[in-house]
């Protein structure tokens, strides 16, 4: 079995690792990851956004932005699929790529859950330093871009990280409307041979498995050097805020700017 | 300077401050003192409005602060009252020259270079240059909060806030903070503050507030009100200070 597995692969590696290109679509793993960077990279703004109206004192910008997360994070995401494959080309009149169709499901899917991680990294601040922004004058906008906002993303990077790995395996779904992803060119390969499912779909979960499991590891390295910058250094956390647990005789770090 | 007119704050049925009057003169240092759950630190958030209030009226400058008015003009008026926290609250992911020197580039235009200039200087007065370019969490409660006078300061606030400045601080802290405290007084600075250091009272204050359940039921000069104070919850109050 390990002599077909090398086999299969030796055979395909080109198709595994980027589908029919150049002379057709990109597919495989770099369009799983194109996929998923794309989808999270879009979704990130949107994200931000969408938290900023949940802890709006609006009613206009809450409501809404309450409603879409409750409505998304009740819906499976195969069913999103489903709708924007087959509603928006009948909305705009011209039929969509299937990359396109994934991709605009991933960013409305992942905006919806990053906002949650954004908005849980803005409550978990201490209510002080949103007080001290506006006490100096800052709007509520100005405050969340230059104190909150810098302090609730560092400190959401491990989970943001998480919600990336989360993406990758989600783009497998696009499968079911050839996307010519990953899973796609497995599934691509398993239909030549036709006898070697097993082998096939074992080389298939070992690289999503290696893909994701890596990402996993720098999530977790990114929270140790978050939890050790908190201690020592960069981003404090509330109870750090008491003088009895800041070290005294810390000397600032060496930095080229000079005042 | 600062002037309370007959203002009331309720939380839900609670009142949390009951009929104030009462008024900070410009250049004058107003101690306001009680004990804890007496509208000490809800009466200093209403002066900046970080607190409603639901009726009476509140001067700042001759500005009516709980006015009507919109989110901009109620951002610059803020910007002219130095507040200062007990905890602190500087910018953990900023260094302390960035904290300084935030609020003057990014609300009222300054250069970069002047807001350093006058950022170094702010520090030089609080005793800290060389913890320009340190992270807060790097300083001692004490150094933190020196910074944190600094920041307000740069703004150039024609009258300062303080709300329990060295009741985070551990004793041998709260000196240091003192001493800048004084020094911004004999500079003739508008200085209101809720504190319980009854030593930088007596010596700095021209007036002491007490106040109990929400209001303010004895003001006094200093040394009238340590020496012998009129209302029983503030004979009381001190004895208890002095018992142990």
């Amino acid at each position: 079995m390990a002599y077909a597995v090398f086999q299969i692969v030796s055979d395909n590696w080109l198709l595994l690792l980027v589908g029919q290109y150049p002379n057709g679509p990109l597919g495989g793993i770099a369009a799983t990851l194109l996929l998923s960077l794309l989808g999270i990279g879009l979704a990130f703004p949107f994200s931000v956004l969408v938290a900023l109206a949940r802890l709006s004192s609006w009613r206009v910008l809450r409501w809404p932005a309450t409603g879409l997360v409750y409505t998304m994070r009740g819906i499976p995401l195969l069913m999103i699929i489903f709708w924007v494959y087959f509603l928006v080309p009948l909305a705009i009149g011209q039929t969509v790529p299937g990359f396109v169709t994934m991709l605009c499901t991933l960013v409305i899917y992942e905006a919806v859950f990053l906002s949650e991680v954004v908005r849980a990294g803005i409550k978990a601040l201490p209510k002080g330093q949103m007080d001290a922004a506006r006490a100096l004058g800052h709007s509520h906008l100005g405050a969340m871009r230059f104190v909150i906002l810098p302090q609730a993303l560092y400190n959401m990077l491990p989970s943001i990280v998480s919600q990336f790995v989360s993406t990758i395996q989600e783009t497998t779904l696009g499968y079911v409307i050839n996307v010519p992803e990953l899973t796609f060119a497995a599934n691509q390969i398993n239909n030549q041979l036709l006898t070697r499912p097993f082998e096939v779909f074992f080389i298939l979960a070992v690289i999503y498995f290696s893909v994701c499991w890596s990402l996993t590891q720098l999530a977790n390295r990114l929270e140790r050097r978050i939890a050790a910058k908190r201690a020592g250094g960069l981003a404090a956390m509330p109870k750090q805020m008491t003088a009895r647990q800041a070290p005294a005789a810390i000397e600032p770090p060496a930095r080229e700017a000079s005042p | 300077m600062i002037k309370f007119s007959h203002v009331n704050k309720f939380y839900g049925d609670y009142p949390a401050l009951v009929d104030i009057d009462a008024e900070v003169k410009r250049g004058e240092v107003v101690v306001v003192c009680g004990p804890s759950g007496s509208g000490k630190s809800t009466l200093i958030r209403t002066v900046n409005r970080l607190e409603e209030i639901q009726s009476g009226e509140l001067f700042f400058d001759g500005r009516n602060v709980h006015a009507k008015m919109s989110g901009t003009n109620l951002n610059r008026l803020r910007s002219h009252i130095g507040f200062v926290f007990q905890n602190f609250n500087l910018f953990p992911h900023l260094s302390v020259l960035d904290n300084i020197t935030l609020s003057p580039i990014r609300i009222n235009g300054v250069g970069r270079k002047d807001a350093r200039d006058k950022a170094m200087a702010l520090l030089e007065r609080v005793g800290l240059t060389s913890k320009a370019l340190a992270y807060p969490a790097q300083l001692s409660g004490g150094q933190q909060q020196r910074v944190a006078i600094a920041r307000a300061l740069a703004m150039e606030p024609p009258a300062m806030l303080f709300d329990e400045p060295t009741s985070a601080l551990d004793p041998e802290m709260v000196g240091e903070v003192l001493t800048v405290m004084r020094s911004l007084a004999n500079d003739g600075m508008t200085m209101m503050c809720v504190t319980h250091e009854m030593g930088f009272a007596r010596d700095v204050a021209d007036c002491v507030w007490f106040m109990d359940a929400g209001q303010i039921i004895e003001t006094a000069e200093p040394a009238k009100f340590f020496r012998k104070p009129e209302h029983p919850r503030a004979q009381r109050f001190l004895s208890d200070l002095r018992g142990h």
